[in-house]
């Protein structure tokens, strides 16, 4: 085949080349290549491309089944959001308060309010609070590279809420 | 060629230049899929470089550096510190309640305004998006954090420096007993948190 190739490419190609009455350099015009950079691909981002496709937001909430690690993962962002919460609310009322807040919770122990609503506070308080930092800590493990398989995952998930739960009791008990 | 080695230098120096405190950042950045519709130098940069015409090579190297991001500014310095910082909270947050000091309520009010801040500036960016929320919103969110972020502050020392403190304060109201307990709130000292 290639010894074919190479005995016929020479007189035949010079044959169909240089023939007059063939003659295939008779068709032959000349052309320029020029090269141009390539056109950068139209910009566009990842919302814009999934809304022009009408796609559903991803993952698809409604349609979508709860599971322990996303449920996991979006309460460690309610926690930390709390936990801002309380401290904004703490820093701005220090601010703008009349009275100091210490005043305020004289009055709290003064007014002997039932202890089944000072322990459900206490638990709003605690529980976010105890969340976050078991579950932070489950965060900086995986940041470090540990815990990363599914099987872990989950694990460390059980014994994380296991904590929370237990340390936020024993807080509120106190 | 000259700018293809020029970056292809600078994304040596950039992986280099990683800080790791005792994290190691997760291969966050190597194995980055080059999105070509994000780069900004993409005609320049294949103009300069005749080597890579046409041939678009997308897990080189060299590609890698002039990547666009959408965010503002290179995440890879700003994050070893955001975790160091959530380890000192760890510490922090345990300690100022344990044992009130006018130093660990400092350390706790600034440590925790610069934790939730870079924390909601992520949820910000997240959930208000120019695309979904419009340019000026988006801006005016983040805009209106860093006020909210500074006031915090502001406000958490002013409370270290003219009243109780935030450790001895939590101690307070958690030494709080309701009516159920026939337990009298004097024994505050006494109390753990
Ligand atoms: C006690 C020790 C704490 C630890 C170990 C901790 C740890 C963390 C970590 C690792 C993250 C990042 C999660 C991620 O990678 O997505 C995070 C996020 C966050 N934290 Fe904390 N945190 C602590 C205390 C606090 C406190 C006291 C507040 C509020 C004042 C707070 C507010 C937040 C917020 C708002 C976020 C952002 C949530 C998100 O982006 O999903 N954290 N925290």
């Amino acid at each position: 085949m290639a010894t074919f190739f190479r005995l016929g490419s020479r007189q035949v190609l010079n044959h169909f080349l240089r023939n007059e009455k063939v003659g295939m350099l008779s068709l032959v015009r000349p052309v320029t290549l020029k090269a141009q950079p390539a056109c950068p691909p139209k910009e566009m981002g990842h919302d814009e491309r999934n809304m022009k496709l009408g796609r559903p937001q991803s993952p698809h909430l409604t349609i979508y089944a709860p599971q322990l690690t996303s449920m996991l993962s979006i309460s460690h962002r309610a926690t930390g959001m709390i936990l801002a919460g309380y401290t904004i609310m703490w820093g701005l009322g220090a601010v703008v308060l009349p009275d100091s807040i210490s005043c305020y919770l004289e009055d709290l122990a003064a007014a002997n309010v039932s202890s089944i609503l000072l322990c459900g506070t206490k638990f709003m308080l605690a529980f976010p609070m105890t969340y976050h930092f078991w579950n932070g800590i489950r965060h900086l493990m995986w940041d470090m590279g540990l815990f990363l398989t599914l099987k872990e995952v989950y694990a460390t998930g059980y014994v994380m809420l296991i904590l929370a739960l237990g340390s936020a009791i024993a807080l509120v008990s106190m | 060629m000259a700018l293809a080695s020029i970056l292809r230098n600078a994304s040596r120096v950039q992986a280099g230049a990683l800080p790791r405190f005792f994290f190691k950042p997760a291969s966050v950045a190597v194995n980055r899929n080059f999105s070509s519709s994000l780069c900004p130098n993409y005609a320049t940069f294949n103009k300069n470089s005749n080597l890579n015409l046409g041939l678009f090579v997308p897990h080189s190297k060299i590609l890698i550096a002039p990547q666009a991001r959408m965010m503002s500014g290179d995440h890879s310095r700003l994050w070893p510190i955001e975790k160091a910082l959530s380890v000192s909270l760890l510490v922090l947050v345990p300690a100022a309640i344990a044992s009130p000091h006018f130093i660990l309520d400092n350390l706790l009010a600034v440590a925790a305004v610069a934790h939730f801040h870079w924390g909601l500036e992520a949820v910000v960016i997240d959930y208000a998006r120019p695309i979904v929320v419009g340019n000026v919103l988006a801006k005016l969110a983040l805009f209106l954090l860093y006020i909210i972020s500074a006031t915090t502050l502001g406000g958490l020392i002013y409370y270290n420096v003219n009243e109780d403190g935030i450790g001895q304060t939590i101690r307070q109201f958690w030494a709080i007993k309701g009516s159920g307990k026939e337990k009298t709130a004097d024994s505050s000292g006494s109390e753990k948190k």
